[in-house]
């Protein structure tokens, strides 16, 4: 291999910012499946809402920074109220329904953005202060990526501490591993879980909207998105945030260094990983037993 | 009792329909026929693991692929094989792909094994598309439409419309008979009873993980049927054959169709199939509308368009309307 060590050292930072930005996204929806044991197909779209959305806000604002405020609180919104008067409606029916429900949204939610959006890709440019490159170990860097990773690193140091620090946190940690007790103790969890919900779509939509400039913005990125985030939930184990955390990391490097040395199988690697973590560890690497 | 006969002659009626189309639908209308017939088979297939086994898998369109490319493949390197073998290799290739992503799936329940089937989708998937000296990738690969020979009958050219029509309506009829007879055999109906109980079964000696495979397995020759039927219709096969959007294509017909009753799915696919043809000219926004349909099925009426036919209400409504 012909390859300098500072490659490597790119690949490596390549492989951490999306291993972050996958995180963001997966967190929601592995702190969700905890809670409710809902598999949350729509997820995925929440992300690309945020993504298609900040196009529209950057283009009539000229703000990337506002559509950073907004699309998250809006696509949130729209989770507390799906969570509210869909999914709430499907907890009789068992996993199989609520898996056909959200199935049901990802498919629609993706049509809709095609109508609204067209089918073409679009892209957001990066706000001034972001764009360009810093040197960096002798090449450089462009700082947009860096920000990226910055920004998820503040936003996974809010969730810890708001997961481990705080009366609420101890409530959802609570609910995840046993929502019924909680219930019974006299806490609200059909609120504490739409706060969930609403609060995962803002998470995942707050993904989609940093990626925008970074990734294009397509109909197939909430799919992408999708299936990386069920490897990553599946390695991890579900409901285990640090098992997310771990799996992402994972899978960006893996992407990264797979596209790096075997471009030709990058795509194979993740579902491999998937395959090897199910067979011998079913429940993920940080995942408890069933 | 007094129903049974009733049953007999809707059956002769809806067979004696089904092989008089061609003599009175337009030609476009066979070729809208022969699709629903196909994903009627897929979607069949699919249900036989959804329904009857109670799993979801979210990766069919690994088998219907198989089958598709079985199909490309030997066609276009042995131009010369009978084409009832390369159908029936590629149902048993659909066969054996099934027992070996089942050995992993089966043993796995609810989500770990909808997204675990959806892994062995995709690692296919990625494989036809990036084997390009085998698969042409996603510029796919054209396939010509070979004769078939019978041993009496001499040989007969599927070039038109109506022959093709007969010749895929006989298959597609085997393959739903066949699964058919299978889920009557004792073997089928434990397939149930692990649905509704896997411990329960297991404590009455049913090997689970033995009864899920079969399932598992009988579907993807099902499905590998289908997939083959498909590309030799189409005369192309490309990834869009096995990507994801044909792993949902089942997922929505069986539950818009029904998956509680055997002929669900067939209603499901016939349903989106017409839908499909009358709306896209219309309008592109019918896919929303299959969604919202879907959604509303899964919310209130779980039982599929083919619940209304068993819906008291609906019924009554029909005889009065029948007795006018």
């Amino acid at each position: 291999m012909g390859y300098s060590i500072d490659i490597y050292l790119i690949q490596a930072v390549h492989g951490l910012v999306y291993g972050m930005l996958l995180f963001l996204v997966a967190s929601g929806l592995t702190l969700v499946f905890g809670m409710m044991g809902v598999l949350n197909l729509a997820h995925a779209s929440f992300y690309m809402l945020g993504a298609y959305f900040a196009y529209t806000v950057t283009l009539y604002s000229g703000s990337f920074w506002l559509s950073l405020l907004i699309c998250p609180l809006i696509v949130g919104s729209l989770g507390i109220l799906i969570e509210r008067f869909l999914i709430r409606r499907a907890y009789k029916g068992g996993h199989l329904s609520q898996l056909l429900l959200t199935f049901g949204l990802f498919f629609m939610i993706g049509e809709l953005v095609r109508i609204i959006w067209g089918s073409s890709p679009l892209s957001v440019a990066a706000p001034k202060i972001l764009a360009g490159d810093i040197p960096f170990a002798e090449m450089t860097y462009p700082i947009y990526r860096l920000f990226i990773f910055g920004f998820s690193f503040l936003v996974l140091l809010g969730m810890a501490l708001l997961l481990m620090r705080t009366r609420i946190g101890i409530i959802i940690r609570a609910a995840v591993s046993d929502s019924s007790m909680v219930e019974a103790l006299g806490n609200n969890v059909p609120i504490v879980f739409m706060g969930v919900f609403g609060g995962g779509s803002a998470l995942s939509a707050l993904a989609g909207v940093i990626a925008a400039p970074f990734l294009s913005i397509h109909l197939g990125m909430g799919a992408e998105v999708l299936l990386d985030c069920f490897v990553v939930i599946v390695v991890g184990g579900f409901g285990s945030l640090l098992g997310a955390l771990i799996a992402s990391l994972m899978i960006g490097e893996l992407q990264s260094f797979g596209i790096l040395w075997i471009p030709r199988l990058a795509l194979i690697f993740q579902f491999l990983l998937m395959t090897v973590v199910l067979i011998t560890r079913p429940t993920g690497l940080l995942g408890e037993k069933e | 009792m007094s129903r049974f006969p009733a049953r007999q002659l809707g059956w002769g009626v809806a067979v004696l329909i089904l092989f008089l189309f061609p003599y009175f639908l337009p030609e476009i209308r066979i070729h809208l026929m022969i699709e629903v017939l196909i994903f009627a088979l897929f979607a069949i297939g699919f249900n036989l693991v959804f329904g009857y086994g109670g799993q979801l898998p979210f990766g069919h369109a690994a088998l219907f692929g198989v089958g598709g490319y079985t199909v490309a493949l030997i066609l276009n390197h042995y131009p010369g094989t009978p084409l009832l073998l390369v159908l029936l290799i590629a149902a048993l290739l659909g066969f054996m792909t099934a027992i070996i992503i089942g050995f992993f799936c089966v043993r796995l329940t609810g989500a770990y094994f909808a997204l675990t089937s959806l892994a062995f989708q995709m690692f296919l998937f990625a494989v036809a598309l990036k084997w390009r000296s085998l698969t042409n990738g996603d510029d796919g690969m054209g396939v010509i439409r070979p004769e078939l020979h019978l041993p009496v009958l001499g040989s007969i050219s599927l070039r038109s419309t109506t022959n093709i029509y007969y010749f895929i309506l006989i298959l597609v009829a085997i393959g739903i008979l066949a699964c058919y007879l299978f889920l009557k055999t004792p073997l089928g109906n434990s397939v149930v009873s692990v649905r509704e109980k896997d411990m329960r079964a297991s404590f009455l000696g049913y090997n689970v993980f033995l009864v899920r495979l079969t399932v598992f397995s009988v579907s993807g020759m099902l499905v590998g049927l289908a997939g083959g039927l498909f590309v030799f219709y189409e005369e192309f096969v490309a990834t869009t054959s096995i990507d994801m959007n044909m792993s949902m294509l089942p997922v929505l017909m069986t539950v818009i169709g029904g998956s509680g009753h055997f002929l669900g799915p067939v209603l499901g696919a016939a349903f989106y199939m017409i839908l499909q043809d009358w709306m896209s000219s219309v309008t592109s926004y019918w896919m929303v509308l299959m969604g919202a349909i879907f959604i509303v099925i899964v919310l209130f009426a779980e039982g599929g368009l083919i619940s209304l036919f068993k819906n008291e209400r609906v019924r009554l409504w029909v005889s009065r309307l029948r007795s006018r």
